[in-house]
């Protein structure tokens, strides 16, 4: 008991360290004056949400937020779907296991700057630039997700499989009936993550949208730092709103996701 | 149950069409970082397509650092954008990898196009000899300097001389407070001008050879380091971007300043002191200055070049260049336009005006621009070096042999 | 029969995913690998360079030094943000009234667009309205605003500091779990034995968590081969190349200078590194990188 003032008063101290920036930004996209000005406030004076009014003449964006959204839900299925079958095929004792399962490790080497013009030729051929599913394509599936899962149902008690094959499931069965209920947590570290990663995707979409109307919303980020610069609390104003989508949906999925990636982590 | 049967309507078109319509003629016009004027665009491409009946423009925007990976990637795929707004060197460095088209034979057969350039600012994009692209607006470098500051520490006007530069930078330094006396920018070769004006060539004539490593550079360089680790010159100039320099200057604390006219609206928009007392307009000695230019390309991969120049040459029309000259109070090259902004600015805000006048004249004296296919990698080798020197952190003889190899090599291999 | 049936299933399972990887990321490989090989630019057609381009890359170009040099520092600092991710998670691993409050808060920065992370750091780090500078000058440990962004001291470390801000709740939460999965029973034996907590920590904790840390080197060295947003945004790589990472290099060699060939040796460069040090941190904990298996 005596060691729990001292714990709370570490942990107090980092979280103002962790939140210090989150504060910062909020104080600035409400400032109306020169943010330029030293010393600084540390309370917004006067504070104002014309910044906020200005992003959303500026920049079309429900349009952004409207993309963003296609963009990141065509994303999450895919990886809800590809990647359970991925992790549940990896569970199963195959020829070749190994192997796969390096080769899968090493695509995470290969950095996504250095891919940009083979997956743009390729993209172009099968006719997708500039639409959602394009957009998307490259983000369907990723390597961290499928081991998420694959921990997840190595840690479904085998007898429980057997008993499901003796009653003659079929193995897609056994995915959605017996493995995909027990992985709840799994199933949410997915859409986080998945949804974080294509929400945050700036280079791809980068290249491959042309028209103004396909843009997302890191786009509009950098289109505005380019319109603007950093000489207003708009610019504070407009990272608010591209992160605030994001962090709801973590706040809202946060317990099982937190869960999932303790139990997904490690197999302990 | 209405709104959802949209929603679902909307994303499965959306998915389903990729977006490039074959139904008409398309023209795609990429520019550079220019949405503010998105209502003028529309109405040049309506007026266009009224020309030219079934042309419809496609325009796409992208932002400075983000131009070349697209343009890139859609030379890449052979598909690039038939018109192309480029700024600077880079113009060059796509003509010289072949991506755009020559227009002299276009200038030739249009001498009522050639005629409306200023000569100088058409001149730079003159390589082997060929025209590959025609101004879109244009700036280049001044010196904007702190009235105030200058009268505090006893001095009357501008320098005439580099020495001169150095005196008054240090007097004003001497200040005390956070008070410098000298900045300037340093992307796309802006600072050339200082290196200009002591008689420091970058490269042999014929562009083959590194010309800098020699004594009159190393003295330069030695006194403006000297200057920077001092108070006479901000260290900013070195290491800055964009808004750090202007800023620390619209803050009131440093005496000179280096930079484009453009650079004007964003001061007086920071600095609440500016007015035509407190700030003062002039060139650098020997009247060098460094043009940022933005200019409109063909790229050569275009399916309808012809198409491509009745573009060019409408965009650059006087109607449309006085358009564009009006909104953003910006200087186009095409003279005759010019002439007329000059004479509306002139009534409406002298400072503004004052700026824009520096634009216009001595462009005879513009430098720090060679038409080399590698530029921006000749410029990477050098700069690095030069800001090793500036910074005190390797001694100028050092520095200049070690950038003078780099550049060299850059040099060699194209 | 049975097997081949499974096999098929196997099949039908994995194609999906693995064709997405194949296509966007082994292919892409290969045509780095062949193309490091060449002289190719998007107008020109391609030509046998044999090995000129690792041969500039490894003798003739300081730039990659410094990059990869750069690269090794912020990897460096990867440990540092897992003991202190590690620290952060022994003091919330208890039956402490709010621990879920404290985890949600330090992780919070996590799911940050990091482009959105870069400027928000990048104004902290501001001269005038950042509230770094201004905190050090009231505590009165600077006189002078600090351009940390622009100095070539200072650089680097700003950037890794904004990167462990990010990343440092994703490593408490990984390890975390590692820790909760550790049987209470070999702590009380322990308890019983009369082993003082240091050594609790170090026989039992450490040990038992070496999976998650891991997990978290090889999170945490992917995140700085690949933190290429960060620095994109909140300096370029400058000043200099004081901040450039091999990342960067690899994006302005190709799309700024044009030389995809050189940049594809770039790339099989640190693609093979990468390779290297997976290993290494592979033997390091032991052969047995249970994360995966």
């Amino acid at each position: 008991m005596r060691k729990m003032w001292w714990r709370h008063a570490a942990l107090i101290v980092i979280s103002i360290i962790m939140l210090a920036p989150f504060y910062w930004l909020l104080k600035t996209a409400v400032t109306s004056e020169n943010i330029y000005e030293y010393p600084p406030h540390l309370l917004p004076v006067r504070p104002q949400l014309f910044n906020f009014v200005d992003v959303w003449y500026l920049i079309p964006f429900p349009r952004y937020l409207f993309n963003s959204i296609v963009v990141s839900l065509i994303a999450v299925a895919g990886n809800l779907v590809l990647n359970a079958m991925a992790g549940f095929a990896l569970t199963l004792p195959f020829v070749g296991r190994r192997s796969v399962i390096v080769l899968l490790l090493s695509c995470t080497l290969i950095p996504f700057q250095a891919t940009i013009i083979p997956a743009y030729l390729i993209t172009a051929h099968l006719g997708l630039l500039n639409s959602y599913l394009g957009l998307a394509l490259p983000l369907l599936s990723t390597i961290v997700c499928i081991f998420i899962f694959k921990a997840s149902f190595d840690a479904v008690p085998r007898s429980l499989i057997d008993a499901a094959r003796i009653d003659g499931l079929g193995e897609m069965r056994i995915l959605l009936r017996v493995m995909l209920p027990l992985s709840t947590p799994a199933i949410a570290t997915n859409i986080v993550l998945s949804f974080i990663w294509s929400w945050n995707n700036f280079l791809w979409p980068l290249i491959i949208t042309r028209s103004q109307d396909m843009q997302t919303l890191p786009l509009g980020l950098a289109r505005f730092l380019s319109y603007m610069e950093d000489t207003t609390g708009a610019l504070y104003a407009f990272v608010v709103m591209v992160l605030a989508p994001g962090l709801l949906v973590f706040l809202m999925a946060q317990s099982a996701f937190m869960r999932g990636l303790t139990t997904g982590a490690t197999k302990g | 149950m209405k709104r959802r049967t949209f929603l679902a309507a909307t994303a499965a078109t959306a998915l389903a069409t990729p977006s490039i319509a074959q139904s008409s003629k398309k023209l795609t016009f990429l520019s550079w970082n220019i949405v503010d004027q998105a209502d003028l665009f529309k109405t040049w491409f309506a007026e266009f397509g009224k020309l030219h009946p079934g042309v419809e423009i496609e325009w796409l925007d992208k932002k400075g650092p983000d131009l070349p990976p697209f343009y890139q990637t859609q030379l890449a795929a052979g598909t690039p954008p038939d018109v192309v707004d480029l700024q600077g060197g880079i113009g060059v460095e796509y003509a010289a990898q072949g991506a755009l088209l020559d227009l002299t034979p276009y200038l030739k057969a249009h001498p009522d196009v050639k005629a409306r350039f200023n000569a100088d600012y058409l001149g730079n994009w003159v390589w082997e000899g060929k025209n590959w692209l025609v101004p879109f607006y244009v700036a280049k470098t001044l010196l904007f300097y702190n009235k105030t500051l200058f009268k505090k520490a006893g001095l009357d006007g501008p320098a005439a001389s580099f020495d001169e530069l150095l005196s008054h930078a240090g007097k004003i330094g001497a200040g005390g407070g956070d008070q410098t006396g000298f900045l300037t920018l340093n992307f796309d070769w802006l600072y050339w001008a200082l290196f200009r004006m002591n008689d420091v060539e970058l490269l042999t004539p014929d562009l083959k050879q590194p010309a800098f490593d020699t004594p009159k550079m190393i003295d330069t360089l030695d006194r403006l380091a000297k200057a920077t680790a001092g108070t006479a010159i901000n260290k900013i100039s070195w290491t800055g971007r964009w808004v750090e320099p202007l800023g620390a200057f619209a803050s009131g604390q440093v005496g000179m300043l280096n930079a484009h006219s453009s650079a004007y609206f964003f001061l007086k928009g920071q600095g609440a002191w500016i007015n035509p007392d407190t700030l003062g307009i002039a060139e650098l000695p020997g009247n060098w200055s460094v043009p940022t230019l933005h200019g409109y390309g063909i790229s050569k991969g275009t399916k309808d070049p012809d198409l491509a120049w009745a573009f060019v040459e409408f965009c650059t029309a006087k109607k449309q260049a006085q358009e564009m000259a009006d909104n953003r109070r910006i200087l186009t090259g095409y003279t005759d336009v010019d002439n007329v902004l000059m004479a509306r600015v002139q009534k409406e805000e002298p400072l503004a005006y004052a700026v824009l006048k520096t634009q216009l004249e001595h462009t005879d004296k513009l430098c720090g621009n060679w038409p080399l296919p590698s530029d921006s990698r000749v410029k990477d080798a050098f700069y690095p070096e030069l800001q090793n020197a500036l910074l005190g952190r390797k001694d100028p003889k050092t520095a200049m042999k070690e950038a003078s190899r780099k550049v060299a090599r850059e040099l060699r291999r194209t | 029969m049975r097997s081949r049936r499974r096999a098929m299933v196997v099949a039908c399972f994995l194609a999906p995913a693995l064709l997405i990887f194949i296509v966007y990321r082994i292919l892409p490989l290969v045509w780095n690998i062949v193309l490091s090989f060449e002289y190719w630019s998007p107008l020109h057609p391609a030509t046998w360079a044999g090995l000129d381009n690792y041969q500039e890359m490894l003798l003739d170009d300081d730039v990659f030094w410094q990059a990869l040099w750069n690269t090794l520092i912020f990897l460096g600092s990867q440990p540092v943000a897992i003991a202190m991710a590690l620290g952060i998670a022994l003091l919330v691993n208890s039956d402490l009234k709010g621990a879920s409050v404290y985890r949600t808060i330090v992780f919070l920065s996590y799911p940050l667009m990091t482009v959105a992370v870069a400027i928000i750091w990048h104004w902290m780090y501001n001269e005038r309205g950042g509230l770094i500078n201004y905190a050090l000058r009231q505590l009165g440990i600077i006189h002078q605003p600090i351009a940390f962004l622009d100095s070539f001291a200072w650089a680097l470390p700003s950037t890794i500091v904004a990167n462990t801000w990010q990343v440092l709740g994703f490593f408490m939460i990984v390890l975390l779990s590692g820790l909760q999965n550790i049987p209470p029973h070999l702590y009380e034996a322990a308890r019983v034995d009369g082993a003082p907590a240091w050594a609790r920590f170090f026989r039992i904790t450490l040990p038992m968590l070496r999976p998650s840390i891991f997990l978290c080197l090889v999170i945490g060295m992917l995140n700085s081969f690949s933190a290429f947003d960060l620095i994109y945004v909140m300096t370029n790589g400058g000043p200099g190349h004081a901040t450039e990472l091999l990342i960067t290099y690899i994006y302005k060699e190709g799309f700024v200078s044009t030389r995809f060939d050189y940049a594809a040796a770039l790339t099989v460069a640190q693609f093979a590194i990468l390779l290297l040090l997976t290993w290494i941190a592979h033997r390091a904990v032991g052969g047995n990188a249970g994360a995966i298996e």
